[in-house]
């Protein structure tokens, strides 16, 4: 392994690493436009020039390989001063519309000024015109003005998504990127080009002009749009109810996890979040009004001991959802375990889902398989819908399930009529909630903390990001609070408390925190 | 609307799909069939390019956006494209524009309102010893004096429907040897036989019996040293080529002249073309090579028809194609044509080029030898260098080295243009000083005018003074004086020259035809060309000065090829050495030349 030394730092990196990565290792940044570590070396920006010594040029860092003995110094006067012609070349034609591009304050053309360029502008000439405010897409604005050619976009659709739509046609000064005339990008992935794009040229039209970007918050979670569990970030806005409408969640974020989505999201995921500010069911409602918690609860745990007295717990059935965590799900499991007969299932008839060999997976539940470790896919929820249908159940509660979409409106309708009570427990309104007796709100997912179990069988945590809406609880309190009314016992008063009791009971899960799975996720 | 009926280039295409390794590569020439058949590329056509050689349209768009010689739309039949680099400007270029727009009643870069004739401006055509010239569809013609201009005027507002008849241009003049030029005399063409008759093919004759190390032994021994610009010794570049790589190696021509005043390679192309193939062969066979690639430039299309009819005779007579003369060895070469792109004669940017993309020069490392084209190991070589190479292995390498200086052997063909009595390719050894080039080859300036600057190797070379002229054309020497021997471009300013004028010129080829790869010289090309128009215009100010010098010098040594250096150094040097003449047009907004001589426009 070569050892080299960037700016008096020495490491031992391993062969055919590049001098822009080995500096990151030593903790150097190297500013950089076109290189991307998720996309092959383009080399044309020539902002990461460093100065390599016995090398009679400045030496691009992001295309030089490291050599043993190598010195390396960012910081030269030769490294400053190219540093500062690169900038002003990027920006002599630069339009240097920043207080009406969306793109300001996330911008590395500005960043970068401030950190290496600070020169005193020498450009007088009229500034070549390029098209502006093109819509090239569902989701991407593109400000040809704005572009610095770095070809990431033109990289990542050739690259990554193999769907070829960006070009730069023309030559020199005339350069300009572009899709092919009349074609739109409109591939499952389009909303990563706004995310690599280092400039203002291209930006989401749903983030588009919604809020400042110094505006957000940003905290890491789990996208919960499919059983790939992207790691995402999430920016969020609680501050300024005059924005967008008041929607707390303005855009999300790939955040990079090698081993499950790299640097990218699907547009499904990205676009995924309205769900925290839209459509959600906020207080409790028993028969179309609105009700406390403790009536609410109280009137279920009611009826619940009634069908326990009467020895007929098996007419009660409880539906969750791959939707939920392992914490709520090992909750209900716990609840239901301790009235026995009650029939419990996450077991649901697929939906058509999209799917590819990049990241999208046709199972759009973030926890699948923690419903199969939890043992809850055992029986099929159908044969419980049967038994509604005909009469058979009494109590019957649907957690975060949309009945209507996976058995038809007509069924639902039917046993909304034969059930005695039914409780419909989640964060957004639908169709099934809305023949629900008893609506319960429960947190979005983004509202509670607790983990998910992805198609690798990867545990990973979400983290509570927003506070709870009007007064939606996480399900697992729900749930917590309605076996305290049931006199059950729960065995666990915090979130951190719950997790380590399912861990101790379920097997592969056995000693793991969430320490141990931190920001990254833990295999098991 | 146009019907676009593809069905009839399927035969065709499958037989250029068949030419390459990759069928990425096939993406020009399939371009140029339909752009042959349609008269221009209509989006169907880059759609149906697109699918042959499995690209998105969108990049396929890319290159036909890039090239200059592909049209989106339809043109005129007749395309009059009139040249406007250095050499022709110097002799007139402007005048010719000027009046092609009176009597067309069109200006540049539009059509006649029949749809027939349209008009428009080009860079350098590397036809300088005809200078001014044009093109007119494929045909070249020159010298464009007024009974040239309104001879073409007349034929193609007559019978646009017809090719206009050109005379064969009376100034091409060439030299008689010693080495290269032999038979330049033959203006039809050298062919087989007569190539034969003349000693021809010995060379590959006595290479095939030799190692191919004794082969790079020789060339190294004959200090020939690349002569498309660069001056790299050939033989060292040659043993480059890995022995142990189990890839094929590849041979490729650069054949795509363009550099202005440089019109040297197209006399071997037109004139003695199995000289280059002989070359070749040897080379191929050095190297260990069994494919060979001539990237011609897209606008010599007589080279090219020529190029292909002395190849179709080699393989005729068996020294192309399987078992070259008994001897075992294999060599197939392809024909390929360029489509307009100068930064394609950049070893790198040709093989992306041949390689079916943008002529963007690659990252190196990799180097060709090591991962050219299609990340094979790869020599490029420009056609005089190769067509010197038959010679070196006739004569041998002592005989080649000794015409030279100690660190260049051999000879040298001179492309001298601009206020020269006779423009023209001189041979000469390399060792010749630019004064005998300026006053014994091209007899001196015309008119009994004084002479005044003079680029001595290709626009790219620093500026000389009339006082910097007796040094030898020989790499080293050029390179003492603090420009360079480059392509060997001699460009001759008299005393009448605004030289606010002639950067303007040079300057707005390298905007022109910067790839537009690397942000400093796509921005820093563009943005030097507008300041000194601006000079020239009248409307400089104080700082233009140190501000184009600080630009010029932000370019260099920043990019991935070396063409911002080239933009940079006129700039650098026509400002230090005619500083004077800036800081009068800056102040006055005046030329002074215009005040004491009859300037000539440029």
């Amino acid at each position: 392994m070569p050892k080299i030394t960037i700016d008096g730092k020495t490491i031992e990196v391993a062969a055919g690493t590049t001098v822009i990565q080995a500096a990151e290792q030593v903790g150097v940044f190297i500013p950089r436009y076109c290189y991307h570590p998720g996309l092959s070396v383009a080399g044309n920006c020539r902002i990461c020039l460093v100065d390599v010594e016995k090398a009679p040029k400045l030496q691009i860092a992001c295309n030089t390989p490291v050599a043993e003995g190598m010195v390396v110094n960012t910081t030269s006067k030769k490294v400053t001063d190219g540093q500062q012609s690169v900038l002003e070349f990027l920006l002599a034609n630069h339009p240097l519309d920043c207080p009406v591009c969306d793109q300001s304050g996330e911008c590395d053309l500005q960043n970068f000024y401030m950190q290496y360029g600070r020169y005193d502008p020498r450009f007088e000439e009229q500034k070549n015109k390029k098209p502006k405010a093109v819509p090239i897409g569902p989701t991407v604005m593109l400000d040809a003005e704005r572009c610095v050619l770095c070809s990431r976009c033109v990289r990542f659709t050739d690259e990554i998504t193999k769907t070829g739509e960006f070009g730069i046609f023309n030559r020199g000064e005339k350069a300009e990127i572009g899709l092919y005339p009349g074609k739109t990008l409109d591939n499952d992935y389009s909303g990563n080009v706004v995310d690599i794009c280092p400039v203002g040229a291209l930006t989401d039209r749903d983030f588009r002009f919604k809020a400042r970007v110094w505006y957000l918050s940003t905290a890491p979670s789990v996208c919960n749009g499919c059983s790939q569990g992207c790691n995402i970030d999430v920016h969020y806005v609680l501050d300024r109810p005059h924005l967008a409408d008041g929607a707390r969640v303005m855009r999300l974020k790939p955040r990079y996890n090698a081993d499950v989505n790299q640097w990218w999201i699907c547009d499904e995921g990205r676009y995924g979040f309205k769900s925290a500010d839209q459509d959600r069911i906020e207080k409790i409602s028993l028969k179309g009004a609105v009700a406390a918690w403790d009536i609410a609860l109280t009137q279920i745990a009611t009826a619940v001991t009634k069908l326990k007295a009467a020895n007929q717990l098996s007419a009660m059935a409880v539906i969750p959802s791959a939707q939920l965590t392992i914490e709520d799900l090992y909750a209900v499991k716990k609840l239901t375990d301790q009235l026995p007969g009650v029939v419990c299932t996450a077991q649901v008839p697929p939906l058509p889902g999209k799917s590819d060999d990049l990241l999208m997976k046709a199972d759009k539940n973030p926890n699948s398989a923690g419903v199969a470790l939890l043992e809850l896919d055992k029986t099929p929820a159908s044969s419980i819908i049967e038994a509604a249908v005909s009469g058979q159940i009494k109590i019957l509660w649907v957690i975060g399930q949309d009945l209507v979409k996976l058995f038809g409106e007509e069924k639902v309708k039917q046993l909304a009529q034969k059930v005695e009570l039914f409780i419909y427990q989640g964060p957004n309104t639908n169709k099934t909630s809305s023949y629900a007796h008893v609506v319960l709100p429960a947190s979005h997912y983004l509202e509670k903390d607790g983990t998910f179990i992805n198609v690798q069988n990867r545990v990973q945590r979400i983290g509570k990001i927003l506070p709870a809406l009007g007064d939606s609880k996480a399900d697992w309190q729900i749930v917590a609070a309605l076996a305290a009314k049931l006199g059950l016992t729960a065995g666990w008063k915090s979130l951190p408390e719950l997790f380590v009791a399912a861990a101790a009971e379920v097997k592969p899960l056995n000693g793991l925190t969430y320490e141990k799975i931190g920001q990254q996720g833990f295999t098991v | 609307m146009q019907n676009f009926d593809f069905t009839k280039l399927e035969a065709k295409a499958a037989e250029i799909l068949g030419r390459y390794e990759e069928k990425r590569a096939a993406t020009l020439p399939l371009l140029w069939l339909v752009q042959e058949t349609f008269g221009h590329i209509p989006p169907e056509g880059e759609a149906w390019v697109g699918q042959k050689v499995d690209k998105s349209i969108a990049h396929v768009r890319e290159v036909v956006s890039f090239y200059t010689l592909y049209h989106t739309q339809p043109i005129g039949k007749q395309h009059i494209q009139v040249c406007v680099s250095t050499p022709c400007m110097l002799r007139g270029a402007k005048k010719v524009i000027a009046q092609l727009e009176e009597k067309l009643g069109i200006g540049v870069g539009q059509t006649t309102r029949d749809g027939k004739i349209t008009l428009s401006t080009v860079e350098c055509l590397c036809a300088c010893e005809s200078a001014p010239m044009a093109q007119v569809n494929d045909d070249y013609t020159g010298i464009l004096d007024a009974a040239a201009i309104d001879s073409l005027v007349k034929q193609a507002t007559q019978s646009p429907e017809k090719p206009v008849q050109l005379p064969e241009p009376t100034a091409y003049i060439a030299t008689d040897g010693p080495v290269i030029s032999q038979r330049f005399k033959n203006v039809n063409g050298t062919w087989f036989d007569a190539y034969v008759a003349d000693g021809g093919y010995q060379g590959a004759k006595k290479a095939l019996g030799m190692q191919p190390q004794q082969i790079i032994d020789e060339v190294i021994k004959s200090n020939l040293r690349g002569l498309g610009g660069a001056g790299f010794p050939t033989g060292k570049k040659w043993s480059f080529i890995p022995k142990d790589n189990p890839k094929p190696k590849y041979l490729v021509v650069n054949a795509d002249e363009g550099e202005p005043g440089t019109f040297k390679d197209r006399y071997i192309l037109e004139r003695d073309p199995h000289a280059l193939i002989e070359g070749m062969i040897i080379a191929a066979f050095a190297i260990g090579s069994h494919k060979a690639y001539i990237y011609i430039r897209g606008e010599y299309v007589r080279s090219i028809e020529r190029t292909n009819k002395a190849v179709a005779e080699a393989y005729a007579k068996g020294w192309l194609g399987k078992n070259i003369q008994g001897s075992g060895f294999d060599l197939d070469i392809v024909v390929h044509r360029g489509a307009g792109a100068y930064i394609c004669g950049e070893e790198t940017a040709l093989l992306s080029s041949l390689e079916g993309s943008k002529g963007f020069p690659k990252l190196k490392p990799p180097f060709p030898a090591i991962s050219g084209l299609f990340k094979s190991p790869t020599i490029v070589n420009n056609v005089e260098t190769l067509a010197s190479v038959s010679h070196i292995l006739r004569n041998g390498a002592e005989w080649y080295a000794k015409i030279g200086t100690a660190k260049q052997g051999g000879t040298r063909l001179f492309s001298v243009s601009g206020h020269v009595v006779r423009p023209g390719v001189y041979e000469a050894p390399v060792s010749v000083t630019l004064r005998d080039l300026i006053y014994k080859y091209g007899q001196g300036i015309p008119g009994g005018k004084k002479l005044k600057a003079v680029v001595p190797g290709g626009i790219s070379a620093k500026i000389l003074r009339a006082d910097e002229i007796d040094v030898a054309m020989d790499f080293d020497s050029l390179m003492a004086v603090g420009t360079m021997a480059g392509s060997g471009g001699v460009i001759v300013m008299d005393e009448t020259t605004c030289m606010v004028d002639a950067l303007k010129a040079a300057s707005h080829f390298f905007a022109d035809e910067s790839c537009g790869q690397c942000s400093p010289c796509r921005e820093g090309s563009g943005w030097l060309f507008k300041m000194v128009s601006r000079v020239s215009r009248g409307q400089g100010k104080t700082d233009d000065i140190p501000n184009m010098l600080t630009t010029a010098a932000a370019m260099e040594g920043k990019t991935i090829c070396v063409f911002a250096d080239a933009a940079a150094w006129p700039v650098q040097s026509y400002i230090n050495k005619f500083r004077s003449e800036f800081d009068h047009h800056i102040a006055t907004g005046k030329c002074d030349i215009a005040q004491t001589t009859a300037k000539v426009s440029v």
